[in-house]
């Protein structure tokens, strides 16, 4: 049964094979594990998300590849696996939240995000004519009733909350060393730094601002969520941000 | 005839210190003739949220349920209690949902609202049939008798009123104001809420 | 400026007005009828009263359109309507009860109207619909009542002067006269009561009721009617008929105005709030709370004996 290509049970993604396994899934997470590696921790103030970004030439503009997305104000998130179906999860994503925004007048909490972008990702393993996204994500977000929480998701559509974790190619490892590394007070600024010690193991080439995207939530402090919306702007102050090249060359240069 | 005053009835919202009150008339009738004088037009969402639903009768009944599928739909998903602005905000979507054939309803929302540092204040609401939200921070009405409501509030209401001189302060607002209304009256409720409890008071009224 | 070309100016409304006055030999502002001396019934001395009229091709239709019609609920000047009003012949007279609501739309314009109107110390007259209609067009019955007398040296019968209004109404027919009245008395036959509307109807009877209350007043009076009744009875019966109407109708209410018609003329005999009948009743027993909240609730427990 277990040839190569899945065997009879292969052709069509709803149909289980008897060991009680839907082979397409299980070909998309191997699509996942060959993507580049993605991680995430969670600090006492904040969150890190952060993956290395290859490019397969020097000719590639890299500057206009984005790995790590902003969802809404308090959402971000990070990938690994295939790319194409990751911009499409981000579109669906961004519109889940916008769409929350018009009902309740704020954007979703974390885990009512994750549970959009895993509904849709399920989907695609139980639809006609699909086949499962090649993609994992870790989801990272801060919302008033939970504070920071990390998800991540995966092409079967189940999802965790995590301390830390990693996704790709790396993983395996990656989660070795996190495990070794991690703390519950670990501050925002050593996760950063642990995030990116974490990829180091194994990267490949030259870890630079350019090969390298890293995304922060940082928690509001009383002062701020007590002052409310920013003057001018007429909005609250957004929670997650993707660091600027800058600021990551700074981290790496620590 | 206007559908709005098929079965008259009006509500009013007031802020207080630290506390908010909502009350309304008990009528329900069929144009001039008056049939019941216990019909509720108040309800509760959560322990922190009362909403009143002037309008036609059939549809407060509706929307009443209509609102309590959704919250209970979002407390579920949420794994949290509704908040009174983003009820507001959820009471406003459905009503814009029926923009072309709306309900006859002008819903009042009155809560108290968490805070960041954990505490709660004051929050009322009230949006028109097709759920134009008017946040006020004094006083909101609806129904029927919103008019001779607005004229009396005016008249009544004064900031920072504890919450003893705010049902006061509302009660005699509602009885005054229903008594100019030829479709709202026969009797009322009151809601006063603090950030730990809520007193109901039902009171006697003119009965013609 | 522009007032001063209107002026004069030989088209144009003011124009038109002025020309219209002079057709008609109109050449003052107002009519002899504003003088305080003949207080509005000045053109009597001509018979009936002459009133000024649209200059339109079509004056009823112009008063149509601009108040309160049932077709138009959104008209400009809103006639007064809902009322309940009551009357009715027995053995001790007759026993005449209205409310004391008026209303505009759904504003309770006021609480404290007198719907009865006093036509002369042996008559009374009921109101419901046009107010203003009710008031002058009885009070012109009062005089006319007042002629007759002087005339013929003997008190106008309630049939007569029943009959007065109902042909004095019948000439203004489709002008948008709105009256539902009932004329009351004591005369030669004894207690009479007549129903006069602005239609031209005229009846005669024991027992009326006009006004949107009108059908609760009608349920309360006939169960309890009777030629018989005590002057208590028959003063208790009137009150809570107005009362029902008062309380089911949304348009009667506040107070309730009861008079008594014996054979030495008219007496008022109170004024009861329609809410403190409905808690307390006239003597301490309400006529509605206490019989329908009493054993309904735990709030409430049934009186023990």
């Amino acid at each position: 049964m277990a040839s190569a290509d899945g065997g009879a049970y292969s052709y069509s993604l709803t149909v289980f094979s008897p060991s009680g396994k839907l082979v397409q899934i299980e070909h998309a997470l191997a699509a996942v594990s060959q993507g580049t590696t993605s991680l995430g921790i969670k600090a006492s103030n904040g969150i890190v998300i952060a993956t290395e970004k290859k490019s397969s030439s020097i000719l590639i503009d890299d500057s206009v590849i984005e790995k790590v997305a902003v969802v809404c104000p308090n959402i971000g998130i990070v990938y690994s696996g295939m790319g194409p179906d990751f911009r499409i999860l981000v579109t669906r994503a961004r519109k889940s939240a916008q769409s929350y925004w018009k009902i309740h007048g704020e954007y979703p909490p974390t885990k009512v995000l994750t549970q959009e972008i895993a509904t849709i990702m399920q989907q695609a393993t139980q639809s006609g004519g699909v086949r499962p996204y090649g993609v994992s994500l870790l989801v990272a977000g801060w919302d008033v009733t939970r504070g920071p929480s990390l998800y991540q998701v995966d092409p079967s559509g189940s999802f965790w909350a995590w301390k830390a974790s990693a996704i790709g190619r790396n993983m395996i490892n990656a989660k070795t060393f996190l495990e070794k590394r991690y703390n519950d007070d670990i501050s925002l600024e050593d996760a950063i730094h642990t995030a990116l010690l974490t990829l180091k193991e194994g990267f490949e080439g030259q870890m630079t601002e350019k090969t390298i995207e890293i995304g922060v939530i940082t928690v509001p402090t009383q002062t701020e969520l007590e002052a409310g919306k920013v003057e001018g702007t007429g909005r609250y102050k957004p929670t997650f941000r993707k660091l600027t090249e800058e600021e990551v060359r700074d981290y790496l240069a620590l | 005839m206007s559908i709005m005053e098929y079965n008259g009835g009006s509500v009013i919202a007031m802020v207080g210190k630290d506390c908010v009150a909502i009350a309304s008339d008990l009528r329900l009738g069929v144009q001039s003739l008056s049939i019941s004088s216990n019909f509720q037009k108040i309800f509760p969402v959560t322990d922190r949220i009362y909403v009143g639903l002037p309008g036609l009768a059939s549809d407060v009944t509706t929307l009443h349920e209509q609102f309590r599928y959704r919250v209970n739909m979002y407390t579920i998903k949420e794994e949290r209690e509704i908040e009174p602005q983003t009820f507001a905000q959820m009471v406003s979507s459905t009503l814009y949902e029926r923009r072309f054939g709306p309900y006859f309803i002008e819903p009042v929302i009155a809560g108290m609202q968490r805070t960041p540092s954990g505490s709660y204040e004051p929050f009322i609401a009230a949006t028109d049939l097709i759920g134009c939200l008017n946040f006020a921070k004094d006083f909101v009405v609806a129904g029927t008798a919103s008019s001779e409501l607005f004229g009396a509030a005016e008249g009544l209401w004064e900031p920072d009123l504890e919450a003893e001189d705010l049902f006061e302060t509302i009660s005699q607002t509602l009885l005054n104001a229903v008594d100019r209304d030829t479709f709202s009256g026969w009797g009322a409720v009151v809601h006063v809420m603090t950030k730990d409890k809520v007193i109901t008071r039902t009171l006697k009224g003119r009965m013609d | 400026m522009n007032s001063l070309v209107s002026r004069f100016s030989t088209t144009g409304p003011i124009a038109e007005l002025r020309k219209a006055k002079e057709v008609l030999g109109d050449d003052d502002e107002f009519s002899d009828a504003v003088w305080g001396s003949e207080a509005g019934f000045g053109s009597l001395a001509n018979g009936v009263p002459k009133f000024s009229i649209p200059q339109v091709p079509d004056p009823s239709a112009f008063l149509r359109l601009h108040t309160d019609d049932h077709s138009d609920p959104s008209c400009r000047i809103k006639i007064k309507h809902g009322t309940t009003t009551l009357a009715f012949r027995f053995q001790g007279g007759v026993i005449v009860a209205v409310d004391s609501r008026a209303s505009a739309g759904s504003y309770v314009a006021s609480g404290t109207v007198k719907k009865v109107i006093e036509i002369n110390p042996y008559l009374l007259g009921t109101m419901a619909g046009g107010a203003a209609d009710c008031q002058y067009w009885e009070t012109y019955l009062g005089i006319q009542c007042r002629l007759h007398e002087l005339r013929n040296r003997e008190r106008i019968s309630v049939a007569a002067a029943s009959k007065y209004l109902s042909n004095l109404v019948y000439s203004y027919k489709g002008m948008g006269l709105s009256m539902g009245t009932m004329i009351c008395g004591w005369d030669k036959t004894g207690p009479a009561v007549f129903y006069v509307d602005s239609d031209g109807t005229r009846l005669k009877g024991d027992l009326f009721s006009v006004g949107s209350g009108s059908t609760f007043a009608y349920g309360v009076l006939d169960q309890g009617y009777r030629w018989d009744l005590t002057d208590e009875e028959a003063q208790e019966l009137g009150r809570r008929s107005i009362y029902a109407a008062g309380h089911r109708d949304a348009y009667s209410g506040n107070t309730i105005n009861l008079y008594h018609v014996k054979e030495d003329g008219w007496k008022f005999i109170g004024n009861y709030d329609v809410s403190k009948m409905h808690y307390e009743g006239p003597n301490g027993v309400g006529y509605g709370y206490d019989i329908r909240t009493e054993g309904r609730s735990s709030a409430n427990p049934p009186a023990t004996q």
